[in-house]
């Protein structure tokens, strides 16, 4: 494979990883959603703006980016988390269509020095996004960008997961009347956790949007958000680096077994229906990396003696 | 202007029975099982396009097509069925005694949980069937054979196309029958026993897996008949096809409530003259827009108590 | 009539039935005993076919049931009337009966069945058309005895029929199991009332964690002894 496109590859993985770690967040405190690519679209479009628009360089950009995508999670969550599971997963969806069909009809578009029309032009899309272009960041340099982003959102949420708000969104996962009674915030984790997946997803799509210096509204339709739900799911729920795995199953295969050419989805969505069957939390999921920490922390220490076995 | 709404409510509850019609399947699945079925769509979309090959490359006429396509859905519907939702229901009473779920239950873990995994497998199902169908015709318009009627009728100032309410009387025959067939007959009482209580349909002796099999295969059957109507009105099918059949149906079925098959009925009109009076008001995207704004009040709305998932098996079907 | 030799059943790796053996006699009443987590609804549910036993066998007048699915084993003979009721809450009354003769064929058969369950427990006449889930415990308790009934058995399963329900209600129950037993049914009845089930017994078991550690008539042990190993557990050695 040509240097280039493995480098897009790789920016491809980091990006999605990014929404696909969104839906994971979701998932752990027990929802499903299929609207997280109404956050990434808020994130491309909010930074596309802020980068042609407000002239702000990128990293401003992408964070104005994450902070508008938490706020429109916030805003959506607050009515749809109080419902159940399979409604609030079609209200996400519904919600998500409805920012995709209203981008559709948004037409804001102005002159730029160099006499160009920029702007979202509706089903036409947004064109021009050329920061990098004109920064002379090169694609290199930018999967480095993606990578570090990446890497620091995988060890804040590793931090996360240690400490105690990380056990409560657990425990809200799996079972919130429980939770509730144990006198956990069940709500306000709720909706914490979805705001950071908004943020999350549209770090992406900012992410996104540079990188390929087009966007528009068919980009968020609801196979980008399926997809997003089915990384988590295979890659495993028992890590942050599950969603990651999904992703690199997906695309890795995509590129791994091009002799599968326009057949690749029936041995993908083949190999995912069979493979839920015999695992239904995923690759790494928590009995794996709870044996695997085991081992680590055994390997470890020298005792061989096993307190608790009584001789029969 | 009063005409002019009349109309729109009148083509509106025509576009809304073929609504109704695509949902009838999707709710009778989610009755059954209480899964839901990503990968209905798909199934019917596979069914549409197997026939529509042979129309393209054998000449099939319109009977032959039908024939094909309400067949080919089934027995995608029993792959479906076999693959992501047959043992996958839980067969073990409640309360009966310590840890049941011996497979650490699925990604998300309690009541949701094999919930879930049927619905992330349906997914990958419904990749794997449409791209098989679009492997089959490649093209993003495929003739259809066209039973659409050539003229239309005038009532009045009003204007009705003769194939769009022949469409829209076999819905509601068929979403009322399926109900009265429910209720009434003694199969229909076993389909709604084995999902109201599973456990207890084991114990009267029901054959549970048989009759979800049978309902599943039934409701794919239905949604490839749904299909061929709508397409045999349309005359072409686009690859776009298989999201339409499960939005609108999922749409139209948790309007009415998952689940009840006369609601079905109701969700699909409701949701056609909304949308046509919204395409009226705003265009066509505002008819989009609509529809799922619709569903958003409905889902939303104030009065509703926050249930813990849709109401249990056919409950309204009665 | 029923045999059951050496039944183990496992919830993954918890081992709730550790090789049971015991039997039950045409004609009688046989009553099984124990605390909380003993294995009693796991054995009446692996009897009915919904749980797969690991090992052992199940005898119904000489014909094998393990392997055997649910409806295969109602149609057999063998009916359950599983704790916490389980009625079908969305039928009604009336189709609740239905479903219990699924696998009769003959109509006016059932239909004089349905007839003869109604005069048997009036209440349920009283509230034919009305939902199950709507009935009262006790109704719901009853209801559940009637569908069983509907299917004719040789051997009716009963599951605590007592538990959570009034004195009143618990004694007319266990009066419809001395007439079921007049009448010449065979019942096999998991109890924790241990008084009003030794007062009905032929036969009684006791089990406790997942085994079987007593096996007699209700006159061989002395009542408050088996009160004390069916609630408390094994008794400690002093």
């Amino acid at each position: 494979m040509p240097a280039e496109q493995a480098i897009g590859l790789a920016t491809d993985m980091a990006t999605m990883s990014l929404l696909a770690l969104s839906a994971f967040l979701l998932l752990v405190v027990g929802r499903i959603s299929f609207g997280q690519q109404a956050y990434f679209g808020v994130g491309a479009y909010t930074s596309a703006l802020a980068s042609t628009a407000a002239q702000w360089p990128l990293v401003p950009a992408l964070a104005a980016g994450c902070v508008a995508g938490a706020l429109a999670a916030l805003a959506l969550g607050l009515p749809t988390l109080r419902l159940a599971g399979l409604q609030y997963a079609v209200a996400t969806l519904a919600f998500a269509e409805m920012l995709r069909i209203a981008l559709q009809g948004w037409h804001w578009q102005w002159t730029t020095d160099d006499g160009n029309l920029i702007g979202p032009n509706g089903l036409e899309g947004f064109r021009d996004i050329r920061w990098l272009l004109e920064n002379d960041v090169s694609a290199l340099e930018f999967l480095v960008l993606a990578a570090v982003v990446l890497a620091a959102v995988l060890f804040g949420l590793g931090l996360l997961a240690r400490r105690r708000a990380g056990v409560a969104l657990r425990m809200v996962g799996h079972d919130d009347t429980l939770a509730a009674a144990s006198g956990l915030p069940v709500a306000r984790l709720r909706l914490a956790a979805a705001t950071v997946a908004g943020a999350l997803a549209a770090l992406g799509g900012g992410l996104y949007a540079f990188r390929t210096t087009y966007i528009e509204p068919a980009l968020i339709d609801p196979m980008l958000g399926v997809h997003a739900v089915g990384y988590a799911l295979i890659g495993g729920m028992g890590t942050v680096f599950g969603p990651l795995l999904g992703v690199m199953f997906d695309l890795g295969l995509l590129e791994a077994t091009r002799v599968f050419a326009g057949w690749r989805m029936v041995v993908f969505g083949g190999l995912v229906a069979l493979f839920l069957r015999w695992r239904p939390r995923g690759l790494l999921d928590e009995t794996l990396v709870h044996r695997l920490a085991q081992n680590f922390v055994r390997s470890g220490r020298q005792s061989d003696r096993r307190p608790l076995e009584i001789a029969r | 202007m009063g005409i002019e709404l009349l109309q729109r409510t009148l083509d509106g509850l025509l576009d809304g029975a073929s609504y109704a019609l695509v949902g009838l399947g999707l709710t009778l699945t989610f009755g059954t099982l209480r899964r839901l079925n990503l990968a209905y769509g798909a199934t019917a979309m596979l069914g549409a396009y197997v026939g529509a090959w042979l129309h393209l490359r054998f000449g099939a006429p319109a009977w032959a097509v039908a024939m094909a396509v309400v067949a080919v859905a089934a027995l995608a519907g029993l792959y479906v069925e076999w693959l992501c939702f047959a043992g996958t229901s839980d067969d073990t009473p409640p309360g009966a005694g310590a840890a049941t779920s011996a497979r650490g239950g699925g990604p998300v873990a309690g009541a949701d949980a094999r919930e879930v995994v049927a619905l992330a497998s349906s997914f990958a199902v419904w990749m794997q069937l449409e791209q098989l169908a679009v492997n089959l015709l490649p093209r993003h318009l495929n003739p259809f054979p066209s039973l659409a009627s050539a003229g239309e009728w005038s009532i009045g100032a009003l204007v009705l196309r003769p194939d769009r309410l022949v469409l829209a009387l076999l819905a509601v025959a068929l979403c009322l029958g399926l109900a009265e067939w429910l209720a009434r007959s003694r199969r229909g009482l076993a389909w709604r026993a084995a999902a109201d209580q599973r456990v207890a349909a084991h114990l009267a002796g029901i054959a549970v897996p048989q009759v979800q099999r049978a309902a599943f295969a039934a409701a794919s059957a239905l949604a490839g008949f749904a299909a061929f109507a709508v397409l045999a009105v349309d005359g072409q099918v686009t690859p776009m096809f298989g999201m339409w059949i499960l939005t609108k149906g999922l749409v139209a079925a948790l309007l009415g409530g998952l689940g009840s098959v006369r609601g079905v009925l109701g969700g699909g009109l409701l949701l056609g003259v909304v949308e046509a009076h919204a395409q009226g008001m705003f265009g066509a995207f505002g008819r989009e827009f609509a529809g799922w704004a619709l569903l958003v009040v409905v889902l939303l709305a104030p009065w509703r108590r926050p249930t813990r998932g849709f109401p249990r098996g056919f409950a309204h079907a009665g | 009539m029923l045999e059951i030799r050496e039944l183990a059943t496992a919830y993954g790796k918890i081992e709730a039935l550790k090789g049971v053996s015991l039997g039950a006699k045409a004609g009688e009443v046989t009553c099984l005993l124990g605390p909380n987590g003993a294995g009693k609804t796991t054995l009446m549910m692996t009897l009915s076919g919904i749980l797969r036993p690991k090992r052992g066998s199940i005898t119904f007048e000489g014909e094998e049931l393990v392997g055997k699915t649910p409806a295969e084993i109602v149609a057999r003979g063998l009916a359950l009337v599983p704790e916490n009721r389980l009625v079908f809450p969305a039928l009604s009354v009336r189709e609740n009966l239905l479903a219990g003769a699924f696998r009769r064929r003959d109509r006016a058969g059932i239909r004089d069945d349905v007839e003869k369950m109604l005069d048997r427990f009036p209440r349920l006449r009283e509230r034919i058309g009305q939902l199950a889930g709507t009935l009262s415990g006790g109704e719901q308790q009853m209801l559940a005895v009637a569908r069983a009934l509907m299917s004719r058995p040789k051997l009716l399963l009963m599951d605590e029929p007592s538990v959570g329900l009034a004195p009143l209600v618990v004694a007319e129950i266990f009066s419809i199991i001395r007439q079921l037993h007049a009448e010449g049914t065979s019942i096999f009845l998991v109890e924790q009332n241990a008084h009003m089930a030794l007062k009905v017994a032929q036969h009684f078991y006791l089990m406790e964690q997942g085994r079987v550690s007593f096996s007699g008539t209700p006159g061989q042990l002395a009542e408050d002894d088996v009160v004390q190993r069916a609630y408390l557990g094994q008794r400690r050695a002093a």
